[in-house]
């Protein structure tokens, strides 16, 4: 089997767009999805907007299993799984179902059902919740349902590394493909919108008022969102038999840990430079290959400040010339599955030759002194992108994708 | 390789200790004293009364870990010192943690939700908030041994710690990385014993202290919860013979698949199970008689324990008439994600001492129940090669297979 894995589909369920070509067009025209919370009464606190899914119907994607009775993240999941094989031109009844696989990431999980759980408990009803609480919270039932809807019945894992957690579930997809332990897996990230998120992210003080600034001055924070991201992966033999659309190709990773501080990254961005040396090292690559950077960028004062100094530790005076952007500007931080569409974004980029921007940045941070593509998206030979996440954790996650023009 | 291992359980926080008691047939399974269980079904649980983590981890700060992080902080130390790895050898090598759990911080998250629902959001403890995500134990144990190589937390149920070491295998086969602690953890909590009680899947009201669960027996009426945290310190073989490290054993296979019914569909369920089983065969290339003995996943759930018994028969092409066969859930309880390494931490011991622990109170197996060498008493067993099966109550199947190393 060929060792080259590829991706032929993509499924995205986003702010701004659910499917594949709203969501591009959208991301190109720089348009936000960050509007006020309605999930949720923010009255108590002090910040009050994010970046949450607008129409979806989940009727719409989930055909076998009971949609009414599956938690927000496994129906978006769900969603960009179907997106993403439709995307593919994948026909579900040819494939091989035990050497089809899923494998997911997310932060929190089902986090509405343990919010359920906690109004129960603290209005003294707890006994309102019953049999539902175990069987729709646990995080792993984001991969079981995607599994059981679409009847894969191969390796099936979730990587719950919080906001890395994408790109985590990607790299492990193509360890499984490498090992030739599937023929086709979906990997991904998907969450929810969750008062527990927005709450701690408020909480620290880490929540902008208003927008998404990445990189600016005058930027004030992240803002929390959900959403979900699939990608279709393949090897290449196979996708080319088959006459394939390729997007790209998932060339290579690095994963580090800082094992500093649970919540502040290492202050010299040592953990994400490691883990951006190591991924240009798997996929044999040269720091001046590299033709795009989709930052990790929430737009905290720390976050971008650090992210600019790792990236310029490793690729020295190229990096003035790489061309980053930062889509949480856009999508704010949909958590688990933030990496796994900002995946997605660098294999339209890779695939299109254009680059998304980072919007909302007029002002430049001095200490953030690259290129930011900022607020108008850009065309160009887009050869190499590397995807870069960090998480609570220390855990830090980068991922390379290449053209395919540049497979033999 | 398998050059250490860390355990922290009910029944002892040594490998030595644990096997000893599972060898005389100590249950762990007692009235349950770190929540109240009035008005549940099940009163009974395999807890770690007197866990006391700065018995491992000395005077440092414990105040920001959470008890599952201080169960996995605790066995990485134990796991680390019994392989010999000193911190200024971590200072030259760099190590990385592989961590199953299925829920990780769940009393956390369900405790910080709540105090920002009594006393309003600004209320809620940032501390809190950074053990609300599913890596804060894999990250909390970095930080407390500078664990700086890949940090991945897997979360597939009852599977997570079994598939936590087959993906560290599959980095370490791969030259990703040389050094890795893999294994898992879960802690026993309200919010999860209420959630499995409320399901149905805990053993019910008529139980006494010690004589339930009981694996395989017709008389099985559900599972105990337990808890706990194994780690297996895992090298390349090249690495551990440099330095000259003990070699307890070799994780030589290990296969995955998915029940899409989730358990609903016998077929499907046996079938799931044998194809974990099979994979994990060819992996190891071993065939069905070269497997000296099994340690069960079974842990007294009704449907469960029946399919495991008729998918290791299936996986096995029957040749299972002389396999001994192990379920120490038997005694410790389903410690969901420590479960699978658990029983590797056991299967290591009796490869050493030849003692399979027994099913104490197994004395009624079902008419043709297939694994006629399930006994209550203590086997004698020249274990070669393992097989280890992990069965989750969501239709994850993994299976692993340890050889013995070469110092027996």
């Amino acid at each position: 089997m060929d060792r080259r894995i590829v991706i032929t589909g993509i499924g995205v369920v986003t702010p701004i767009g659910i499917g594949c070509e709203m969501f591009w067009n959208n991301l190109l025209a720089g348009q936000s999805g960050i509007a006020p919370v309605q999930s949720f009464d923010t009255s108590e606190y002090n910040v009050h907007r994010g970046a949450e899914v607008k129409e979806f119907n989940a009727e719409d994607y989930i055909l076998n299993l009971d949609a009414a009775h599956l938690g927000r993240a496994s129906q978006f999941a769900i969603a960009a799984a179907r997106l993403a094989l439709a995307d593919a031109g994948v026909e579900i009844g040819s494939l091989d179902r035990k050497r089809a696989g899923v494998s997911m990431g997310t932060t929190s999980g089902e986090p509405r059902e343990v919010e359920r759980f906690d109004d129960a408990y603290v209005s003294k009803k707890l006994d309102r919740i019953g049999p539902e609480f175990i069987q729709l919270y646990p995080c792993h039932v984001i991969a079981a349902h995607v599994a059981s809807e679409l009847q894969f019945a191969g390796v099936n894992t979730m990587i719950p590394t919080a906001c890395a957690a994408g790109n985590y579930a990607i790299a492990h997809a193509l360890d499984v493909m490498r090992a030739g332990r599937a023929d086709l897996m979906l990997a991904g990230g998907s969450d929810a919108f969750s008062r527990i998120t927005f709450t701690g992210f408020a909480r620290l003080g880490a929540v902008a008022p208003e927008i998404c600034q990445p990189f600016d001055r005058f930027r004030k924070g992240m803002i929390p969102g959900e959403g979900a991201g699939v990608l279709v992966l393949e090897p290449l033999d196979r996708a080319r038999r088959r006459g394939a659309r390729i997007y790209a190709e998932v060339a290579g990773y690095g994963l580090s840990c800082d094992a500093h501080h649970m919540t502040a990254a290492h202050p010299e961005g040592a953990g994400a430079e490691r883990a951006m040396r190591q991924a240009l090292a798997d996929s044999r690559t040269n720091c001046e290959d590299v033709s795009y950077i989709s930052a990790h960028g929430t737009g905290t004062a720390t976050n971008d400040r650090l992210e600019t100094i790792a990236v310029k530790r490793l690729f020295k005076d190229e990096a003035y010339r790489i061309p980053i952007s930062s889509i949480k500007s856009m999508l704010g931080h949909t958590m688990g599955a933030a990496s796994a569409i900002e995946a997605a974004v660098c294999a339209l980029a890779v695939f299109s030759n254009r680059i998304p921007p980072t919007i909302n940045l007029n002002d430049p941070d001095p200490e953030c002194d690259l290129d930011y593509v900022a607020n108008s998206a850009r065309e160009l030979p887009v050869n190499i992108a590397m995807n870069n996440a960090y998480a609570f954790g220390g855990n830090n996650a980068s991922l390379i994708l290449r053209k395919r023009e540049l497979l033999n | 390789m398998i050059t250490g291992a860390g355990v922290i359980s009910p029944l002892g926080d040594s490998p030595a200790r644990l096997h000893d008691s599972l060898g005389r047939g100590l249950s762990a399974i007692k009235p349950i004293k770190l929540f109240s269980t009035e008005g549940l079904g099940c009163p009974l649980g395999g807890e770690i009364a007197d866990f006391d983590a700065t018995k491992y981890l000395g005077q440092r700060n414990l105040r920001p870990l959470d008890r599952t992080s201080r169960l996995v902080a605790s066995a990485a130390q134990l796991a680390l010192a019994d392989s010999g790895w000193s911190i200024e050898m971590r200072n030259v090598q760099e190590i990385g943690l592989v961590l199953g759990t299925m829920f990780c911080s769940l009393h956390t998250i369900s405790e910080f939700d709540r105090r920002a629902l009594e006393a309003g959001p600004a209320y809620a403890s940032p501390m809190d908030f950074s053990n609300t995500v599913i890596n804060a134990a894999a990250g909390q144990t970095a930080i407390a041994h500078n664990l700086r190589d890949v940090n991945t937390t897997i979360s597939t149920g009852v599977t997570s710690g079994l598939e936590a070491i087959s993906y560290a295998t599959e980095l370490i086969r791969s030259g990703r990385a040389r050094a890795l602690l893999a294994g898992g953890a879960d802690e026993l909590c309200f919010e999860s014993f209420y959630g499995f009680d409320r399901a149905g899947l805990l053993c019910r009201s008529n139980v006494t202290a010690g004589d339930f669960p009981i694996p395989f027996d017709s008389r099985r009426n559900g599972s105990a919860l337990g808890e706990g945290a194994a780690l297996l310190m895992l090298e390349d073989v090249a690495l551990a013979r440099e330095r000259g490290a003990k070699i307890l054993g070799e994780v030589v296979g290990h296969g995955s698949s998915y029940d899409c019914s989730r358990g609903q569909d016998s077929v499907q369920a046996v079938e799931a199970i044998a194809s974990a089983i099979r994979h994990a065969m060819s992996d190891a290339f071993l065939l069905p008689h070269e497997i000296d003995c099994l340690s069960a996943s079974a842990n007294g759930s009704r449907g469960g324990d029946q399919h495991e018994a008729e998918g290791v028969v299936a996986g096995l092409n029957g040749q299972t008439q002389k396999l001994p066969v192990t379920a120490i859930k038997s005694m410790l309880g389903e410690t969901l994600g420590a479960s699978g390494p658990m029983q590797a931490v056991s299967l290591l011991e009796t490869m050493r001492d030849g003692v399979l622990p027994g099913i104490p109170q197994l004395h009624q197996v079902e008419d043709d129940f297939p694994l006629t060498m399930a006994r209550s008493k203590n086997q004698e067993a020249d274990v070669i090669n393992g097989l280890i099966n992990s069965i989750g109550f969501d239709g994850h199947c993994c299976s692993l297979i340890l050889s013995r190393g070469e110092e027996n």
